[in-house]
């Protein structure tokens, strides 16, 4: 569980940023608590660490913590609709959503809804820039998102309770705890949010109409020391979400989307100073149900369940880390769309670390798939870092990465004027990266600037038969610059925090040499937190230029900005109790604005909460 | 997911649809009433997803393009999906499917008169007969058996009654006695014509013609031709394309000729008796009084989106990806060459001549 203290957060941020500065202070020990240890060791580029007062603000979705927090661009069909991300400029399915370790990107559509992800009970969650496809597996072309649970090996009870409610009668209710000792730790959290979602469409008479929705998710998991130098861990996850899915400006809505998700890990390790052997087991299960009419009984559906068995094999020789994974996994797929759908992968991979000194970082990794329903490319990547002192080093990394085609993509039943393609191709991209990082104790300075290069993307058009289908069409390529500046100062009980970042993005058609639609040039985020004693101010904005909506670029959705602002205050009741109430008013400055044309996005609002922690 | 599904079958259904564009009011029209007299329009469907469909005219020497000329007038979006137009006198009807309206518009100026939107569900073409608008309707998509024909009372612009009909109403045409709907099937698949009596408004029968019938002409003696296009290989079930004739004094079925199995004509366009189909990535060319179907394309090489004759040219429209602005190739009948391109907006599915 997060290890939360509400009047210290200040400090914690100042913890640094990037996963690769806490490295060293690794333990073995913490090394095999942690699951997604391929984050920590071979993810040689920029990896922002979303802290836990972050979370705090925008817990409730996946959506919200990023497009505040991070240079990825969101697009959502309205509040809490569905909602797909572009990271540098990509498409949505390549963005990979990586749960304690494992690629949680769905069969069907190759995405992750981020209004599907509840990131408030996670204990650690990092965004990593960059393609990852060795590490990661499918998707990983942008960057991946980590969510992952954090085992706590001590003495400790704690129990946390939040409830908020703010306007379109939308309601929160989370409890989390996390109790253990030397041996054996347990961590649970439940979250439930209910909201009516019917905010007005400012510059019209319209609301908001069919836009309700519910979801539940729990975290839980278990890590127990069977004996000296074995750990046995299990995680696990439950989203239950209902949404009537809002119409637009131009056509009402009366349809309703149900999903179903169940994500199961269970973790031996084996462990001593030098080695670690893991073997994993993993089960995940995906299930959607779409009413196009909510009030009829009739729906399509398709569901997903995937086995996978992993064994993970690492060794440290001194300066040289090797890495050695072997995969499994079955994948079936039905629905009302889809029969049949069967899928057997092993993946084989192969991760590689030098420390050539103390300056100089470098690693290779080498990764192939052997697959039965289309071929993989063999996909490697290439990197190295430089550090000049402790606060200032440069890297460098090169990769070959790419997406799978989806069970949509290869088994759609043909019907209705579409069809799968079993000839389809994965999507692969081959790109570079360098960046630089400065990182002292009151400021961390970042840049990167990235250039991807990708072929064969997949889109659905009609054939020559009339019949849409999935084809390798587009190739494209993205280039940018990645800047993040963060300051902190405090004075007395004044603690000042500024964060920011600046993400200019060029994604590009090589064809048409036309700008990719939904992808803005600029985006901007800005956080200001200012905290005196038990009390806290905070000020959030993002700024998303205008992005087009047409492929040939002869139409655009304007620009806009949104911010936050919020107060909080925290009450020390007894030795063990603390209460916080805070309140946040969203879209401060009642902005009217769309992220995705014709879906008009919420009026100013309010949110109140109460959180109790013992 | 059911979105892109959605979306795969809206623009699917799409591909199927025919400009309905019976309208025998082309006569020139002297004086100047309004800036969209004698020209083009082009229906635009849009976005499938989210946006509006627009209307761009042309002028009819092509020199003049406005884009998106009801937004333009009236300072509105049309709607999600912009299906067609139908014209009574100096009005145009404006179909739109997905927003399940009919925007009343002065044909020549654009200016709104009026929205009907009660009574509406998934309508998809209208036509006048005997003083009323008739407009086939879906009903609700998942719903195979609640498809009508809706009567608009045209001097009230509502929704007066409806019309059960069988599954799939699309293309409807009418002459002064009766309105005839093919029933290419919606989601499904039909092979129907139904025949409503304009004095009666009750389906007095009901033919029998091809697998999806796409598109009705009528001849100068008054017949009405029926284009199907047959069951397209996906359906398991592979059928030819057919062209009926129908004999509208006793609505019976005069004659019908069967394509080969793999073809799938659509688009029938007519000008005086020459009958004009695309199939098979080529336009083909059929005289009403011949007794075989043509075996020569008339023009190769091309496939239009939406597809019609007029006036000694040829009017085809292009989708290109489906998320960029068309456009519109008009060819020279007699020497069948290309005279102009056009950029329309976004799906062109519609063209009309005002």
């Amino acid at each position: 569980m997060r290890n939360y203290k509400p009047f210290f957060f200040i400090l914690i941020s100042l913890c640094g940023v990037c996963g690769y500065a806490q490295r060293d202070s690794i333990t073995v020990l913490d090394e095999v608590i942690l699951t997604d240890v391929r984050l920590l060791h071979f993810s040689n580029g920029k990896v922002d660490v979303l802290k836990d007062s972050i979370v705090d603000r925008n817990g409730s979705s996946l959506t919200d913590l990023l497009q505040f927090n991070s240079s990825i661009y969101l697009k959502e069909n309205g509040l809490g609709m569905i909602s797909s991300p572009s990271f540098r400029g990509t498409n949505a399915s390549q963005t990979a959503v990586i749960w304690n370790g494992i690629n949680i990107n769905s069969q069907l559509t190759g995405q992750v809804d981020f209004n599907t992800i509840v990131p408030r009970n996670y204990g650690s969650i990092s965004v990593r820039s960059g393609g990852g496809s060795v590490q990661f597996g499918s998707g990983a072309i942008g960057g991946s998102v980590h969510l992952n649970d954090v085992f706590r090996f001590d003495k400790h009870s704690e129990h946390q309770l939040l409830v908020s409610y703010g306007s379109f009668d939308t309601k929160n209710f989370n409890y989390s705890t996390s109790i253990g000792t030397k041996r054996t730790t347990v961590g649970f959290g439940v979250n439930y949010l209910v909201s009516e979602n019917d905010y007005k469409y400012l510059g019209t008479d319209q609301r908001n109409e069919n836009g309700a929705f519910n979801n539940i998710n729990v975290n839980a998991n278990v890590g127990h020391e069977i004996a000296e130098g074995q750990l046995l861990k299990f995680y696990h996850n439950t989203f239950i979400g209902d949404r009537d899915f809002s119409g637009t400006i131009t056509a009402s809505s009366n349809s309703n989307y149900r999903d179903y998700n169940s994500r199961n890990l269970l973790e031996w390790s084996h462990f001593n100073e030098k080695r670690i052997h893991r073997v994993k087991f993993g089960y995940l299960y995906e299930k959607y149900k779409y009413y196009d009419n909510k009030e009829r009984e009739s729906f399509t559906f398709g569901n997903t369940n995937t086995f996978l068995v992993n064994y993970d094999y690492k060794i440290d020789l001194n300066d040289i880390i090797l890495n050695g994974i072997v995969d499994y996994s079955y994948i079936e797929a039905k629905g009302t769309d889809i029969e049949n759908g069967k899928r057997n992968t092993l993946a084989t991979t192969l991760l590689f670390k030098h420390n050539l000194g103390e300056k100089i970082t470098y690693g290779a990794n080498l990764r192939k798939e052997f697959v039965n329903d289309y071929k993989s490319p063999f996909v490697y990547s290439l990197n190295a870092r430089y550090s000049f002192n402790s606060y200032h080093s440069v890297y460098f990394n090169a990769s070959k990465n790419y997406r799978v085609p989806t069970f949509n993509e290869v088994y759609w039943i043909l019907g209705g004027g579409s069809g799968g393609n079993p000839d389809i191709r994965p999507e692969s991209s081959l790109q570079a990266e360098i960046g630089q990082t400065f990182k002292k104790e009151k400021y961390t300075f970042q840049w990167a600037a990235f250039y991807i290069d990708s072929e064969n993307l997949i889109q659905w058009r009609p054939n020559n038969d009339g019949i849409w289908t999935p084809i390798n069409i587009k190739d494209a390529s993205n280039y940018g610059l990645e800047v993040s500046l963060e300051l902190a100062e405090k004075w007395g009980n004044h603690h000042v925090t500024w964060k920011n970042s600046y993400a200019l993005t060029e994604a590009v058609d090589s064809e048409t040499e036309n700008s990719l639609m939904y992808v803005p040039r600029h985006k901007v985020t800005t956080s200001l937190t200012y905290a005196y004693s038990d009390w806290r101010l905070f000020y959030q904005l993002f700024v998303n230029s205008s992005v087009f909506v047409t492929s040939d670029n002869s139409e655009s959705l304007s620009g806009y900005s949104v911010s936050n602002l919020g107060l909080s205050r925290g009450f020390k009741i007894k030795e063990k109790l603390n209460i916080e109430t805070s309140l946040q008013v969203n879209n401060l400055f009642n902005k009217n604005y769309q992220n995705v044309a014709y879906r008009p996005m919420p009026n100013r609002n309010v949110q109140l909460k109460l959180k109790i922690k013992i | 997911m059911k979105i892109n599904k959605v979306s795969v079958l809206v623009a699917m259904a799409a591909l199927f649809v025919v400009s309905c564009s019976n309208d025998d009011d082309g006569v020139v029209i002297e004086e100047v009433k309004g800036d969209y007299q004698n020209g083009i329009l082009i229906v635009n469907e849009g976005p499938f997803n989210n946006g509006s469909g627009t209307v761009t005219y042309i002028s009819n020497d092509s020199l003049l393009v406005k884009d998106a000329i009801f937004k333009l007038e009236n300072n509105e979006d049309l709607g999600n999906i912009v299906q067609s137009i139908a014209f009574d006198e100096e009005r145009a009807y404006i179909v739109v499917n997905n927003s399940h309206k009919i925007h009343v518009v002065n044909r020549y100026t654009f200016k709104s008169e009026a929205v009907i939107e009660e009574g509406l569900l998934n309508p998809r073409y209208m036509t006048v007969a005997n003083g009323k608008g008739y407009v086939t309707n879906w009903g609700d998509s998942a719903d195979e058996t609640d498809d009508y024909v809706s009567i608009i009372d045209l001097n009230a612009n509502v929704v007066s009654s409806s019309i059960p009909v069988e599954l799939g109403p699309e293309a409807i045409t009418s002459n002064s006695d009766f309105v005839y709907v093919a029933h290419q099937g919606a989601f499904g698949q039909n092979n129907k014509v139904s025949i409503i009596d304009a004095s009666t408004d009750v389906v007095s029968s009901t033919l029998t013609v091809g697998d999806f019938p796409n598109s009705m002409q009528w001849d100068t003696s008054g017949n009405l031709w029926v284009l199907s296009g047959g069951a397209p290989e996906y359906t398991g079930e592979e059928t030819n394309g057919t062209l009926t004739e129908i004999n509208t004094s006793d609505n019976s079925i005069v004659q019908t000729f069967d394509f080969e199995t793999t073809e799938h004509p659509g688009d029938l366009s007519v000008e005086d008796d020459t009958f004009y189909f695309g199939m098979s990535n080529a336009v083909y060319t059929f005289e009403s009084g011949l007794d075989a179907l043509p075996t020569e394309a008339f023009l190769n090489n091309v496939s239009f989106y939406s597809m019609t004759v007029n006036d000694g040219k040829l009017y085809g429209t292009d989708a290109k990806d489906y998320a960029s602005k068309g456009d519109l190739f008009i060819y020279d009948l007699n020497t069948k060459e290309l005279t102009n391109t056009i950029s329309v907006g976004i799906i062109p599915g519609g063209i009309y001549f005002n």
